[in-house]
């Protein structure tokens, strides 16, 4: 069970203030909350540095989350950022191969996490550049491979990436 | 969990000192008092336009000015709620604010262009009031710019390119009507050409510029 947005967002403003054990429960909630969040849009293999990475993006950006706003998606904006940054740079890893959802369905959280989820970024691109991205930068096929699996050519794909990619970094908080 | 989240967990922890966090009334205080002090130092270099201030002016001096200073907290606003992200937030507002501005130049061509624009040498590139006005408005736009891009530094934005525009349209829009207060020239060419130009030098600044400084 992870904790809910009231707690989050109380344990952030005990935290800004310099409660270390606010923080480091916060932290815990936090990175079990992120594992979750990039569950089914990374390999799983880099799920705990991309984690890693947020939690280090929260810390070195804490003074920016305004107490008297919700916690999650300030949150979740942070990482969609990272997440974006991270699909850009991910290179193809054929052993890391994406694992099947294994996540629970449950609660109030689900709601909140579905409004700010990366499906739900994903959801705003076209179906052609979604696909490729997901089958180059997330699953790590080549792009040869995606060209094959989508029936786009070889350019199409990379153009497809490219663009799809500029068009998620645009939208990271305005998709929800 | 995974051991290294747990060892980072702990090494943050450890570092954790109280921050002051960024409210969106300080951004804005701080766009204010940025905007005060160029209207000030332009008072102090060019001195003000007193027929302007004094209501003397034709309208096209107050509806320029009015629409630079819509778009500049516009943008400012938008600057500044950018720095504190969250799933949700929209920034519209300067891209309507944008438009509503560009009415000002548009008016200002199919006035150059009913008029044959011999009378209007003002207004065509070479004039060296025109000029004056364009660059002195950008001198003028670099505190509100400086102040915002540090706002921007210390938070988180999430959208640089768009962080980027909107600080540069907010900069320049600011220094122009900050500078514009000084400028006697009143006609619509004047001002929808060389008024609104800071506007796009800065916004077009901002957007190729900025983004690779504001990126973390």
């Amino acid at each position: 069970m992870i904790a809910d947005e009231a707690t989050m967002a109380r344990l952030m403003t005990a935290a800004q203030k310099g409660d270390r054990q606010s923080y480091t429960v916060l932290l815990d909630e936090a990175s079990k909350w992120l594992a979750r969040f990039f569950a089914r849009k990374l390999p799983h293999g880099q799920v705990d540095d991309l984690v890693q990475e947020v939690l280090l993006a929260i810390h070195n950006k804490r003074a920016s989350y305004d107490a008297g706003r919700p916690f999650i998606p300030w949150m979740a904006a942070i990482a969609r950022y990272r997440w974006v940054d991270h699909l850009r740079k991910v290179y193809r890893a054929e052993e890391d191969q994406l694992e099947d959802w294994d996540g629970s369905e449950d609660s109030d959280e689900e709601a909140v996490g579905a409004r700010v989820s990366l499906d739900r970024l994903f959801g705003y691109l076209p179906e052609k550049q979604a696909e490729v991205i997901e089958l180059v930068k997330i699953e790590g096929h080549s792009i040869r491979e995606a060209a094959n699996l989508s029936g786009q050519t070889e350019s199409a794909v990379k153009v497809n990436i490219h663009r799809g990619l500029k068009k998620l970094a645009a939208i990271i908080e305005e998709a929800e | 969990m995974n051991p290294a989240n747990l060892e980072l967990i702990d090494q943050l922890s450890e570092d954790l000192t109280p921050v002051r966090t960024m409210k969106f009334h300080d951004g804005l205080l701080m766009a204010v008092t940025a905007l005060v002090a160029s209207v000030l130092i332009v008072a102090f270099v060019n001195g003000l336009w007193q027929a302007g201030l004094a209501g003397q002016a034709s309208p096209y001096f107050y509806i320029t000015n009015a629409l630079l200073l819509a778009v500049g907290f516009a943008g400012a606003t938008s600057v500044i709620t950018m720095a504190s992200p969250r799933v949700g937030n929209r920034h519209d507002g300067p891209r309507w604010a944008m438009a509503m501005l560009g009415v000002m130049p548009v008016a200002a061509l199919i006035t150059l262009l009913a008029q044959g624009g011999s009378e209007h040498a003002s207004a065509i590139p070479g004039d060296p009031h025109a000029f004056k006005c364009a660059l002195s408005g950008m001198a003028a736009g670099t505190l509100t710019a400086f102040v915002l891009f540090a706002w921007l530094r210390r938070g988180a934005p999430v959208s640089p390119n768009a962080a980027g525009l909107h600080l540069g349209v907010a900069a320049g829009a600011l220094g122009s009507v900050a500078y514009g207060l000084s400028c006697p020239i009143d006609g619509v060419l004047h001002l929808g050409f060389w008024h609104v130009a800071p506007v796009l030098i800065f916004g077009l600044a901002g957007r190729f510029i900025a983004p690779r400084f504001l990126r973390w």
